[in-house]
C-alpha cells in the first residue's frame, strides 16, 4: 500500500537560508563545473541516499527500487503510465478457475553472471521470498501465492490461495523482480550487500558500490532486449536536499530527484535545467484515529474534511509538487474512480460538528513529522482551518522512527494520536495494495494505523480482492472509494504528489516513473 | 624519556572506564529513545507478523540487561555487531568510511592550527588598534558561524559561482578542500581568540623583558621565549577542539556528501540502527580519547612543569 518516505532528514530552515543566498549570487555565476569534450559515456545521478539493498525481496526503500529495476527484471512489469506489459515472460494467461497463472517465459535470457534464465529460477526465486525462514521483508506482498509450478524450462505457472484480482500488478512489483540463483545461493544472507552479491537479467550490472559514496552500474552487454546507451550510470548519495540542488547547478552531477519544494521554481527557470514531473502514486493525507473520541462519529471526520480550503493549501504551500485529491487513491492507479474534490465549506462543517454534539468545536491535537516535504507547514495550515470551525488543534511534531512507532504493532489504547500525517502510494499502483492494508479492519488490522472500520468496506475490499473480472473490480472499487473518501472518511486526502527530477540540458531520456523512481536505460548525455 | 613512557601508559589506561562509561551510557540512550528499529527496518508496507520475526532475529525481543551483556562480550571480543539496516557487520561498514572521517578532522586541525595561529599571532602583535580588531572581529565572526551554513556558501561560491572546486562526494584531494575548510573555520576563530589572548600575556611577562634585556632581538624572542610558552593554552584547546571537529563531520559530510562516520552515524540513528550508533560512537568516543591523550602527552613534554 503506502507511505512515501522522504530520505534525508529535511532541514528546512537552511534550505531557506539558501535559497535566498541563491538569489544574492545568481549575479556571480559562471560556468561551474562543466565536463569538457565530446558526448560522455558516464551519467551521474544525485539520489537522496544509498540504497540499503540490492535484493528485490527486502527492498522496502524507493532509492533502492531504482536501482534495482535498472538491474534486475520481473516477469512483467509497467511502463510509463503504469500499464503492464510483458517483460521476462513473453505472455500469461489466467484460468477459468481464477487462481491458476501460466507465464511463458523468454528463451536465450542470460543472468549477468552467466547463470541461464528459465521457469526452474522463477520457482527458485519465489520459494526464496515465501521461506518464512529467511524472513525477507516483502513476505507479506506475496501471502496469496500457494505454491508455483515448473511446468516446462520455458513455462512456470502460480497457483493462488483464491482468486486474487491484483495478482499481475503484484507479478510486476519490483520485489518480484527475479534474481540469480546461483548467486543468491552463494551469498545468502548477505545477497545484494555488494556489488559481487547481485546478478539480474537487466540492462545495467552492478560494476562497483562503496557505500554512502557510490554505485556504478555498467551496461550489459548480454542483454537480451534493446541494450542500454549510456555506458555507465553512477548513483552518488548526497543526503542534504540543498547540497543536490547545488551539485546539479555545478554540473557536479546530471539528475537530482526529491527537490525540495521551495527550490523547484527557480530550478524551472533555469535554461540549463529541465525539471520533468509527473503525476505518481503518491498523496498526502491526514488520517484519524477513529478508535479516540470524537473520531468515532463519521459527521466529526466529514466536517473536518470540509473545514480545509485544499485549494489554498495546495497554491500556497506545495503548488510546485501537488494537485488537490480526486480521491482516496491517485488517477495514475488501477480501481482509481474520480469522485472530485472535497469542496471547501466551513458551514456545513460546523452544521455537523453541531449534529455531532460538539457546535462550540472541541480541542484535539495533529501528530506531524518534517520527514514528509511541508509536513510541519500542512499541519500548521491544517490547525489555522480547524481554528475557523472552533476546533483547537495543537500540533506534535516528531522524528521518522517516533512516528513510526506510533503506526506499527500499538493496539489503539495505547497510540496516543488523534490526526496524524500519513504519505498514501501503493508500490503495486492498484487499488488493493492502496486500499485494503491501511483502511481493512477485518480480519486483521494489518497496517490500518487509524484503527478505521467499517463493515461494509470490509466486505467490499475483501470482495474486490477476489473478482478477477475487470469491470466487476471497478464497481466494487468505486464503491470502497465512495466510503472511505466521502460517507465515512478515514482520512482528510489533501493533495496527489508529483513526483519531480532535475536534469541538465544535456541530459536526453530520463524516465521518471509514477512509482517515485527514475531509471536511465535510454538516458544519453550530450556533450557539452 | 622513563616519564615520558610512563604518561602515555597512564592515558592508555584511562581508555578502559572512559569507554565502558560510553558504551553503558550509548546503549542506555539508543534504547531509551523512542523508535522501533524492526518497524523501519521491515518498511511500513510489511505486516505485523514480518516485523515480530525481524524483531525476534536482531535479538530484540530479548530483556534489556541481556542484550547489553551480549552487547558488551561481543564488544570485548571485537565483533561490534551487524548492521540493522544494511545486514552487514559494523566492523567493516565502519573502516571503510573511517578514512574519510579521519581525513576530515585531520585537515579541519590543520586549517584551524594554521589559520588560528597566524591570526592571533598577527592579532597580538599588531600595534595598530584597527588591525588588532579587524582580525579580532574576524576570529569572532569565524568562530560564531554555523558550519553547515558556512559549507553551503563555501559550495555556493566556489563551485557553483567560480567552478574551482568539486561540491560534492570524494575521490581527489580537492574534494576534500572545502569541507575541512568548513570543519575548521570555526575553530580557527577560537584558536585565534586563545592565541591572542595568550601571547598578549607572555609578552608582558617578566622573562620575556630578561630576554630583551640580554640584547636578544625581538623577533627571536618573541619566537623562541614568548611563543613557545604562549602555545600551551592553545595545545589544549586543540585537543579539546578534536572533539567538537568530529561531532562538526556529522553536518559536514551530510552536505559534502563526503562517505563517513559521522554521516553513517546520522543515517543509524535516523534508522535506530543500534549496532552502527553504538559502534560509530565507540570508535569516535575512542579516537576523541585518544587524541586527548596525546595532547596531554605533548604539552607535558613541552612544558617539564605538567610533568608530576
Amino acid at each position: 500500500m503506502f507511505v512515501t518516505a522522504p530520505a534525508a532528514p529535511h532541514w528546512r530552515a537552511f534550505t531557506l537560508l539558501v535559497a535566498l543566498a541563491m538569489a544574492t549570487a545568481a549575479g556571480c555565476r559562471g560556468e561551474g563545473g562543466v565536463v569538457p569534450g565530446a558526448a560522455r559515456d558516464r551519467l551521474i545521478f544525485a539520489a537522496a541516499a544509498d540504497a540499503t539493498t540490492l535484493d528485490p525481496h527486502n527492498t522496502t526503500d524507493t532509492e533502492s527500487d531504482q536501482v534495482i529495476m535498472m538491474v534486475y527484471e520481473p516477469l512483467i512489469a509497467f511502463d510509463d503510465q503504469m500499464k503492464i506489459g510483458p517483460r521476462l515472460a513473453e505472455r500469461w494467461s489466467v484460468a477459468d478457475d481464477g487462481v491458476t497463472w501460466t507465464f511463458h517465459l523468454r528463451s536465450g535470457v542470460r543472468f549477468h553472471d552467466g547463470t541461464p534464465f528459465d521457469a526452474e529460477a522463477v520457482r527458485l526465486n519465489f520459494a526464496r521470498v515465501l521461506d518464512p525462514v529467511a524472513n525477507h521483508k516483502r513476505l507479506s506482498l506475496f501471502s496469496m501465492i500457494d505454491r508455483v509450478e515448473v511446468v516446462d524450462p520455458l513455462t512456470v505457472r502460480f497457483v493462488t490461495k483464491y482468486p486474487f484480482g491484483a495478482f499481475e500488478p503484484t507479478i510486476a512489483h519490483v520485489s518480484s523482480a527475479i534474481v540469480s540463483p546461483a548467486v543468491a545461493a552463494a551469498h545468502g544472507k548477505a545477497f545484494g550487500s555488494s556489488a559481487p552479491a547481485v546478478s539480474g537479467t537487466g540492462p545495467y550490472r552492478v560494476a562497483g558500490w562503496k557505500k554512502d559514496q557510490e554505485i556504478v552500474l555498467e551496461r550489459f552487454d548480454g542483454y537480451w532486449g534493446t541494450k542500454g546507451v549510456t555506458r555507465e550510470i553512477v548513483y552518488r548519495p548526497i543526503p542534504e536536499a540543498a547540497a543536490r540542488v547545488l551539485a546539479l547547478e555545478s554540473g557536479d552531477v546530471d539528475v537530482i530527484s526529491r527537490i525540495p519544494a521551495t527550490d523547484i521554481p527557480r530550478l524551472e527557470s533555469r535554461s540549463d535545467v529541465a525539471v520533468y514531473k509527473l503525476p505518481g502514486v503518491g498523496a498526502q493525507q491526514f488520517r484519524f484515529n477513529v478508535s479516540r473520541k470524537p473520531y468515532d462519529d463519521p459527521r466529526v471526520r466529514q466536517a473536518i474534511s470540509y473545514a480545509i480550503d485544499r485549494q489554498a493549501i495546495v497554491r500556497n504551500l506545495v503548488s510546485s509538487f501537488a494537485r488537490p485529491s480526486t480521491s482516496a487513491l491517485t488517477p495514475i492507479m488501477r480501481g482509481y474512480v474520480n469522485l472530485g474534490e472535497i469542496p471547501y465549506d466551513p458551514d456545513k462543517a460546523r452544521a455537523l460538528l453541531a449534529a455531532a454534539g460538539y457546535p462550540k468545536g472541541f480541542a484535539t491535537k495533529i501528530a506531524t513529522t518534517p520527514r514528509y516535504p511541508m509536513g510541519v507547514e500542512l499541519a500548521e495550515a491544517v490547525a489555522a482551518d480547524l481554528k475557523k470551525v472552533g476546533i483547537t488543534a495543537a500540533i506534535e511534531v516528531f522524528d521518522w522512527a517516533t512516528m513510526v512507532q506510533f503506526w506499527a504493532g500499538l493496539p489503539p489504547e495505547k497510540n496516543p494520536q488523534e490526526i496524524f500525517i500519513m504519505g498514501a502510494g501503493a508500490s503495486t499502483a492498484d487499488a488493493d495494495w492502496g486500499l485494503r492494508p491501511i483502511f481493512r479492519s477485518a480480519p486483521t488490522n494489518e497496517n490500518n494505523y487509524g484503527y478505521y472500520s467499517n463493515a461494509e468496506f470490509d466486505r467490499v475490499i475483501e470482495a474486490a480482492m477476489r473478482e478477477t473480472d475487470a469491470a466487476k473490480r471497478q464497481a466494487l472499487y468505486r464503491r470502497a472509494q465512495e466510503i472511505v473518501y466521502l460517507e465515512d472518511p478515514g482520512a482528510v486526502w489533501l493533495f496527489d504528489t508529483l513526483y519531480s527530477v532535475a536534469a541538465r540540458k544535456a541530459v536526453s531520456g530520463v524516465r521518471p516513473l509514477p512509482l517515485g523512481v527514475v531509471t536511465f536505460e535510454r538516458a544519453a548525455v550530450a556533450a557539452s | 624519556m622513563r616519564g615520558l613512557g610512563r604518561l602515555v601508559g597512564r592515558a592508555l589506561a584511562r581508555l578502559v572506564p572512559v569507554l565502558l562509561a560510553i558504551s553503558i551510557l550509548v546503549f542506555s540512550i539508543v534504547h531509551a529513545i523512542p523508535g522501533d528499529p524492526a518497524v523501519i527496518a521491515a518498511g511500513l508496507e510489511a505486516a505485523p507478523a514480518t516485523v515480530e520475526r525481524i524483531r525476534r532475529d536482531l535479538g530484540l525481543d530479548q530483556p534489556l540487561p541481556i542484550q547489553f551483556a551480549s552487547f558488551v562480550g561481543r564488544t570485548l571480543a571485537g565483533d561490534l555487531g551487524v548492521s540493522i539496516r544494511t545486514g552487514a557487520p559494523v566492523g567493516q561498514e565502519i573502516l571503510d568510511r573511517l578514512p574519510h572521517t579521519v581525513i576530515l578532522a585531520a585537515g579541519g586541525v590543520v586549517i584551524a592550527v594554521g589559520l588560528g595561529l597566524a591570526i592571533g599571532i598577527a592579532a597580538s602583535l599588531s600595534r595598530r588598534v584597527v588591525t588588532d580588531r579587524l582580525l579580532t572581529a574576524l576570529s569572532l565572526l569565524s568562530a560564531s558561524t554555523p558550519s553547515y551554513w558556512l559549507a553551503l556558501m563555501l559550495m555556493l561560491v566556489f563551485s557553483v559561482g567560480l567552478g574551482w572546486l568539486p561540491a560534492i562526494g570524494v575521490g581527489t584531494p580537492a574534494h576534500y578542500v572545502l569541507p575541512c575548510v568548513a570543519l575548521g573555520l570555526q575553530s580557527a576563530g577560537a584558536v585565534a581568540r586563545m592565541t591572542r589572548a595568550s601571547v598578549r600575556e607572555v609578552l608582558a611577562q617578566d622573562f620575556l623583558r630578561a630576554a630583551r634585556a640580554k640584547g636578544v632581538p625581538e623577533r627571536l624572542a618573541i619566537a623562541r621565549h614568548g611563543l613557545r610558552n604562549a602555545l600551551l593554552p592553545v595545545l589544549g584547546l586543540v585537543g579539546l577542539r578534536v572533539g567538537g571537529l568530529l561531532a562538526g563531520t556529522v553536518l559536514v559530510e551530510s552536505v559534502f556528501a563526503v562517505p563517513g562516520v559521522g554521516r553513517m552515524m546520522v543515517d543509524a540513528v535516523v534508522a535506530r540502527d543500534f549496532p552502527m550508533v553504538q559502534g560509530g560512537v565507540l570508535v569516535v568516543a575512542t579516537m576523541v580519547v585518544v587524541v586527548n591523550a596525546l595532547t596531554d602527552v605533548t604539552a607535558s613534554w613541552l612544558d617539564p612543569r605538567v610533568r608530576t
